[in-house]
């Protein structure tokens, strides 16, 4: 009888089959990734076309981004894979946080406004708004100032009554209240400055999401137009929108799967100890004990392979250029051309951005200006 | 002793950890199908929005409705001339709300045979384009250009599209109702007015909550 090879040999093999195999779950081509990425791609395009001026591609980008959000993910197979625990969160298509979605629909009204569509840009501030509420973690309705307001500006624009979401907006108004509504102004001011969050992971094992706060410098905006002068501070804080939700169910699936990662570990830690003992003390008797601890051994290293595979990561793609302040204004202007100085200043009034932009105002319909810091 | 039982218990063991691994413990993960309720047709859904089949489904029912109207079955006079005024959304689903009367238009042009005649006021820059031509004799003309053929409406036919959203730890929930009305711009009275409902629910992915 030809001798036999060490009982575990084969079983070695298996468990490297399985590192290998569990390894390779984790990875995902670039192009593969650049598909589910796409989404990202056209929140950061359309919004670098806005400020550019490139208004087609604006549209097409953004519209290409509420198609998706308008659409539910049932059935996403990249989300199943985001909640498995040996593949990573980021592997799923992005769709980004509530906050980034909302601001997809506000920049996509904001272009239905543009194009003299009230309706439609109210109906994106209303998907915007649901886009907020969580209700699995108690958030039953919405907290943006500017998404009810302007709600309410185009209903009384439609010649409805505005004064429900005039109410919400001033209940939610943290940094400036907004004023009552003027129906007759024509000319619509979208203001925005600063750069928004970011997201970074935390945890031990990078399984909890966090976000930097963004920053703007100039958060307070002065217009000047026909020798008069308006001051408008911001009316939501996208850093506030981004931290102040309490956790996504993502996070409790994310928090499983390091839970099960340390556990797998520590698993692995004590069989391979202990297997390691019992097989040293069987001196390769082939004895019970030797074969136990040889068993113990490759349980404790498929273990830890399984725990080294599980990937609890949060997803940190960011849409990363948005800005950290939104704000708005309603003015009443002559139709033909005019010139607005426009300057970004510090909350004590010292200029940070100034420049002078030149429109001209429909006779017929809302004339809507997009003034970003970044697009002057 | 049998010694492989030990390790059977300890691959078993091992095995049930890694299959444990692909669960997540919350409920409904993969999310619950979107569902179309008091709709004509229930196909595959991918929003709770409004979407083709609810746009055949209402336009259908409104033109068939049209047509049964007294108003329009004992119009006297030949067929009614109808105008179409752009329809209001008050949902929050962005849309291309003139789609909706293109289609009772057309159906009530291919299937009404004649009942009904539509006015094209979207069209008139070019039409009274082209009858400055005619009048100026710059083109030809079969009949006296000077003479006014522009019809006016009898009715105008309008909608109106309302939403009612609700979310909750069950998923999201979408009413729209589809409203149209008959109007008569000579006395202002609402000769006809029917609706159509659809509500349809749904529930992310719990990768995206």
């Amino acid at each position: 009888m030809p001798p036999r090879a060490p009982f575990f040999v084969p079983r070695l093999g298996c468990l490297l089959s399985l590192a290998f195999a569990l390894a390779g779950c984790t990875s995902l081509s670039p192009e593969k990734q650049a598909e589910r990425n796409r989404q990202l791609d056209d929140y950061r395009a359309g919004l670098k076309a806005l400020r550019s001026g490139d208004l087609v591609s604006a549209r097409q980008r953004l519209d290409s981004a509420v198609l998706t959000l308008g659409g539910l993910s049932v059935g996403d197979k990249t989300a199943k894979e985001a909640r498995n625990y040996f593949k990573e969160e980021s592997r799923k298509n992005f769709r980004g946080e509530p906050y980034e979605r909302a601001m997809a629909f506000y920049y996509r009204g904001l272009l239905y406004w543009m194009d003299g569509e009230p309706d439609n840009a109210r109906a994106c501030f209303r998907s915007a708004a649901v886009q907020d509420m969580a209700p699995e973690i108690g958030i039953t309705e919405a907290d943006w100032t500017l998404l009810d307001y302007l709600d309410g500006l185009a209903t009384v624009k439609l010649r409805g009554d505005g004064k429900d979401q005039l109410k919400r907006a001033r209940k939610s108004a943290r940094l400036n209240p907004p004023p009552d509504y003027d129906g007759q102004a024509n000319v619509l001011v979208f203001l925005e400055c600063g750069t928004g969050p970011t997201k970074y992971s935390a945890g031990e094992y990078g399984e909890q999401l966090r976000f930097r706060p963004g920053s703007a410098p100039g958060s307070l905006v002065q217009f000047v137009v026909n020798g008069q002068t308006n001051k408008f501070g911001p009316y939501d804080d996208l850093t506030y929108q981004a931290t102040t939700r309490g956790g996504r169910l993502m996070d409790h699936i994310l928090a499983g799967k390091a839970v099960f990662k340390t556990g797998a570990d520590s698993f692995g830690d004590a069989a391979v100890v202990s297997g390691a003992i019992l097989a040293i003390g069987g001196q390769g008797s082939r004895g019970a004990a030797d074969e136990i601890g040889f068993g113990l051994l490759a349980a404790g290293l498929i273990s830890k392979a399984v725990s080294a595979a599980t990937t609890p990561a949060a997803d940190t793609r960011t849409w990363d250029n948005l800005p950290n302040f939104i704000s708005f204004a309603a003015l009443r202007l002559a139709p033909g051309p005019h010139t607005a100085q426009i300057q970004f200043q510090t909350q004590t009034g010292q200029p940070v951005t100034t420049r002078a932009v030149t429109f001209t105002v429909a006779p017929d319909r809302d004339t809507v200006l997009f003034v970003s810091d970044r697009n002057l | 002793m049998n010694v492989l039982r030990p390790l059977t218990c300890a691959s078993i063991a091992v095995v049930a950890l890694f299959a444990s691994g692909c669960a997540s413990g919350v409920r409904n993960p993969s999310g619950v199908p979107v569902t179309v309720m008091k709709a004509d047709e229930q196909g595959f859904v991918a929003g709770t929005g409004i979407e083709s089949q609810d746009l055949v489904a209402v336009t259908d029912k409104m033109a068939r409705s049209i047509l049964n109207t007294p108003e329009i079955k004992g119009f006297a006079g030949g067929p009614p001339r109808v105008v179409l005024l752009p329809v209001e959304n008050e949902t929050r689903f962005a849309l291309n709300k003139d789609i909706f009367l293109t289609r009772i238009r057309t159906q009530l042009n291919s299937k009404a045979q004649g009942q009904v005649r539509f006015l094209a006021r979207e069209r008139m820059q070019a039409l009274e384009d082209e009858r400055r031509l005619k009048r100026e004799g710059s083109v030809t003309s079969n009949t006296n250009p000077n003479v006014q053929e522009f019809k006016g409406a009898d009715f105008f036919l309008t909608g109106k599209l309302s939403g009612l959203t609700t979310k909750t730890k069950a998923g999201t929930s979408d009413y729209i109702l589809y409203s149209f009305q008959l109007i008569d711009p000579r006395t202002t009275d609402i000769l006809w007015e029917d609706s159509a409902e659809v509500k349809k629910q749904g529930l992310e992915d719990a990768a995206y909550r």
